[in-house]
């Protein structure tokens, strides 16, 4: 074992740096890093409401499987203990509470504020009405409310005003808190962290499930939780817990095989070198280059890096039996050298794409490649003994008859072919465009998320509309318009309401008509005078109502800079009414959307007002994306043929770029036939079978470049393909299971490179040797 | 919606008495030659006990009903409001105030929750006691003593005792700062088992309610 030292020390060394770096690299989650620029007003809205929009922030608890009374009481409980985290900005379960504070400063404004402020509501026979309905509620048990504020408001300008906020709510209050049917008392939260920030969303859902659990719920009581952020730190566990699985069964599998191959288990340190320090030069480079290192690129990066377990088995497989292994490396490193400059030729153009996460995908791949070869040629050789590893044979029969395959050259061309045909004839492979198929999200939890909207009324937002102006009234009026465009669609049921800022906030221009219209002093008194008649009011009773009608008319307007004090009028106006470089935007947001043509029709008419249908949005990012990734990917390919064709010739190149481009072809044409629909992951597990099928084709061609006559050349031939064979079954191996799991990155990336490398092996012993091999 | 930051209370049922009055509680209940016996004694001063012996004479009434007058006073208005109704009580902790006329409406305060139904405007709302700690002592105040509950009604109020078993008087005080701010006190007069007045002082204004058995 002490020849083995130096390869542990390493190992440990590497193992060491890790944890290390991992403390200086910044990781971040921010999907939109992979979206494009946006061209257009309605992408760069859709962009922003998926970074930081208020719907992305949004958690929604349902607590069932008790009696209405105790989910009441864990409600409550749950609530106080959750607000009292500081995690949320907003957390509610009924209606909400107004604090003194608020109610005053909305009171003093009613009726700029209240839409119940119109010249009919201050005629004689309104305010009759209006009188009597004062008296009924002092009869009723609703007489300290109305004792408090019908004297002062007889019209009701400020219960209007409030009920008006509360209109819309679809959910029942039972026990003083929010129930739907089963029974389920539901609960509204709003993360202060960003939707996308997984960490923190973690850390919200476990702050619910806590004070759940705190709040001592009785048996059979259960919590459900949903949310677009808890969705992603969901969805991020349950990747990572297949992730688990799958590697560790891999990892059982690909030892025992390497075990088998090497007699030894140390053939699983010396791959390990490579890979640990290609992917730990990786890390390094992307977080000094960008700052940051993107868990997506991360994640992705790894995949890519998969190729270089290829390295070291080429090294230690490939030496003939009277080199040293550092001989080996030094003959077999015009190969690997050329295969690692023409992958990281393909993965140049993603530096250059402009969308930040595919930079740093690429130079994640490109910095772990280089790296782990170097750590190859330079770095193995030292920390092995010189004879390396023993190789045991492959069987007899296997090499021989895949040492014939280049006989048959002409069969697979043609074979290829018909493939692209068919292919072409059936129009090709489809592409998802939907992205709720690559949710990693599963369906159940998606259909409760559903349910639970719909239960609590929040918004599931397919349509939003939009008006920009270069201030706040100018939006708040632009809002105004657009709604008052839109109430004929309302009455007539084409859509169910709409929400919008002016709803809560009028414009200064609208707050101003409205006190225009108020009557004054004299007029008032003496309709108020006439009206008592018959009326037990004593004469004095209305006079807070004469002095602040009065007040009113003179009130400078409420704007938004006045809301400090209205936490509750803030949160419903935050958002739908924003500062945002430049002006402000107001949000429109039509709920059940039943006639989309009227909506569209009437919305075109209405000067600046944006429609952005969320999901034919996404998708149109979605697909932008994914074709923005293939045409960087074939500006990759024409300079990897370009490379290819510098180191091997024009026919060499050409060779290995049809075994290559064959392999792709057949793995798209499997994928078609089994009924998948490409995604950006199988693209990405693509540019990885890209990487390995290159390899092989190389290594097996290399038998003619360095072709020596006869037996020996026989012999090289069959030690190439089997260090080829090797790193296939490696590959298999480790990516092959991931085929079989339900999330769609995983399973993409596993179907993909399991066809893929079958495929890129076969080819490579088909088309890519010399002639010369044959013999 | 809650205003104010406090809930605002209902109007405590506040019951007064009627010249023939049996009043709420003690319509008809099923006296045991014990407390036949304990009627009869004369009543000394004993406060507390006396206070004891009457929530147990309470507590014994399973059921009840009996009508309501209701008068209010408000300082806003040249003469009181007047409304009438039924009042309905089943132990352990149902008791309803039906409003009949001159509006309709119910109250209805059972367990924890609080329905408050009012026909002519078509609503119905369901609230949680728990959740309103400044409707929940008004409710108590006449629901513990209906229930003979003296442990409930003394977390909820300073409650003084004065009078004779025959003819008693309590005046209960909240002991809630925020519940005092909207009212002071409230008086109940009985006899017997029998609740015959309920006086609901409030910042200004006041409620009394006599009430009479229809049993």
């Amino acid at each position: 074992m002490r020849r083995f030292a130096a390869l542990f020390a390493a190992l440990a060394v590497l193992a060491l740096a890790f944890p290390l770096l991992l403390r200086q690299v910044e990781l971040r989650g921010d999907i939109a890093d992979f979206l494009p620029t946006p061209k257009t007003e309605e992408a760069a809205f859709l962009l922003r409401e998926l970074r930081s929009g208020a719907a992305t922030t949004l958690l929604i608890a349902g607590i069932e499987g008790a009696a209405a009374p105790d989910l009441a009481r864990i409600s409550r409980a749950m609530a106080a203990r959750v607000e009292a985290s500081g995690l949320f900005a907003l957390v509610a379960n009924g209606a909400p509470r107004m604090e003194d504070g608020e109610a005053a400063l909305l009171f003093a404004h009613r009726y700029a504020l209240s839409p119940a402020t119109t010249p009919e509501a201050f005629t004689e026979d309104s305010l009759r009405r209006s009188l009597e309905a004062v008296l009924d509620g002092l009869r009723s048990s609703a007489a300290p409310l109305v004792r408090r504020y019908g004297f002062a408001d007889p019209t009701g300008a400020f219960l209007a005003l409030v009920r008006g906020w509360t209109a819309d709510a679809h959910v029942a209050t039972e026990h003083g808190v929010w129930m739907a049917e089963g029974p389920r008392a539901l609960l509204l939260a709003q993360s202060r962290a960003a939707g996308l920030d997984t960490g923190a969303q973690a850390a919200a859902a476990a702050a619910f499930r806590a004070a759940f659990a705190e709040a001592s719920p009785p048996a059979g009581a259960r919590l459900l939780l949903s949310g677009p952020g808890v969705f992603a730190a969901e969805a991020a566990a349950a990747v990572r817990a297949d992730v688990k699985l799958v590697s560790m069964l891999s990892s059982v599998l690909v030892g025992a095989f390497l075990i088998w191959r090497y007699r030894s288990p140390l053939m699983l340190a010396v791959v390990a070198v490579p890979l640990s320090a290609g992917t730990l030069a990786a890390l390094a480079v992307v977080d000094a280059v960008f700052g940051h290192v993107h868990g997506a690129a991360l994640g992705f990066g790894m995949t890519m890096l998969g190729v270089v377990d290829d390295y070291p088995i080429l090294l230690i497989t490939g030496r003939a039996s009277e080199e040293t292994l550092r001989e080996a490396a030094r003959r077999i490193w015009p190969t690997l050298r050329l295969a690692v400059a023409a992958a990281v030729a393909g993965l140049t153009p993603m530096l250059a794409s402009g969308f930040p996460g595919l930079a740093q995908l690429g130079l994640f791949a490109a910095t772990g490649l280089i790296v782990a070869a170097l750590a190859t040629r330079y770095l193995l050789p030292a920390l092995l003994p010189a004879e390396g590893l023993p190789v045991r044979p492959l069987p007899e029969r296997l090499a021989h008859v895949l040492l014939r395959l280049p006989a048959r050259r002409r069969a697979v061309i043609v074979l290829i072919a018909a493939v692209a045909a068919a292919l072409a004839m059936a129009g090709g492979p489809r592409t998802e465009r939907d992205l709720a198929a690559l949710s990693p999200v599963p369906e159940a939890v998606r259909d409760l998320d559903e349910k639970l909207r719909h239960q609590v009324g929040a918004p599931d937002v397919r349509v939003a509309l939009s008006v920009r102006a270069a201030d706040a009234e100018g939006a708040l009026r632009g809002a105004e318009r657009a709604a008052e465009a839109l109430a004929p669609l309302v009455a007539a049921g084409a859509i169910g309401g709409l929400d919008h800022p002016a709803r809560y906030l009028p414009s200064a221009a609208t707050q101003h008509a409205r006190l225009a219209a108020l009557p004054d002093a004299a007029s008032l008194a003496a309709r108020l005078e006439a009206v008592r008649e018959g009326l037990p009011f004593r004469a004095t009773a209305f006079a807070p109502f004469l002095e602040q009608v009065g007040q009113a008319r003179s009130q400078p307007p409420l704007t938004p800079a006045d809301l400090a004090a209205a936490p509750l009028l803030s949160a419903r106006l935050t958002p739908l009414l924003r500062a945002e470089e430049g002006g402000w935007r107001a949000v429109l947001l039509p709920a059940e959307i039943h006639d989309m043509a009227a909506l569209r029709a009437t919305a075109a008419a209405v000067p600046g007002l944006l429609v952005v249908d969320i999901k034919a949005e996404t998708e149109a990012l979605l697909a932008e994306a994914t074709g923005a990734a293939l045409r960087w990917a074939s500006v990759g390919g024409v300079l990897v043929l370009v490379l290819l064709g510098a180191g091997r010739g024009l026919a060499g190149g050409l060779r290995i770029a049809a075994a290559l481009g064959g392999a792709l072809l057949l793995t798209f044409a499997v994928l078609a036939a089994l009924g998948e629909r490409i995604s950006v992951f199988h693209l990405t597990a693509a540019l990885l079978l890209a990487g390995v099928g290159m390899d092989y084709a190389l290594f097996l061609a290399n038998t003619r470049a360095t072709a020596r006559p006869g037996k020996e050349s026989a012999e090289e031939a069959a030690r190439a393909l089997g260090s080829v064979i090797t790193c296939m079954v490696t590959t298999l191996l480790t990516f092959g299971l991931l085929a079989l799991c339900r999330t769609p990155v995983l399973h993409a990336t596993g179907l993909t490179v399991t066809v893929g490398v079958a495929a890129a092996f076969l080819l490579a012993c088909a088309l890519a040797p010399g002639r010369g091999a044959q013999g | 919606m809650k205003v104010g930051g406090r809930e605002l209370p209902p109007n405590p049922p506040s019951f007064p008495v009627t010249k023939e009055g049996r009043g709420f509680g003690g319509g008809s209940p099923p006296l045991t030659f014990c407390r036949r016996i304990l009627l009869a004694l004369p009543l000394a001063a004993q406060g507390p006990d006396l206070l004891r012996e009457l929530m147990a004479a309470l507590a014994a009434v399973r059921e009840s009903r009996a009508t309501f007058t209701e008068e209010r006073e408000i300082p806003e208005l040249d003469r009181p409001l007047t409304s009438r109704g039924v009042l309905a009580w089943r132990a352990p902790d149902r008791m309803e105030k039906h409003t009949i006329e001159p509006v309709e409406e119910r109250f209805l305060a059972e367990g924890d929750s609080l329905v408050l139904e009012h026909p002519a405007r078509g609503s119905r709302e369901v609230l949680a006691l728990d959740a309103m700690p400044e409707i929940r002592p008004v409710v108590e105040a006449i629901r513990a003593t209906l229930a003979g509950d003296l442990a409930t009604l003394r977390e909820h109020h300073e409650v003084a005792f004065s009078g004779s078993r025959a003819r008693w008087r309590m005046v209960l005080t909240p002991r809630s700062v925020r519940v005092r701010a909207a009212v002071q006190r409230i008086i109940l007069e009985g006899e017997g088992a029998a609740i015959l007045v309920m006086e609901t002082q409030m910042r200004d204004g006041r409620a009394r309610m006599a009430i009479s058995s229809t049993r």
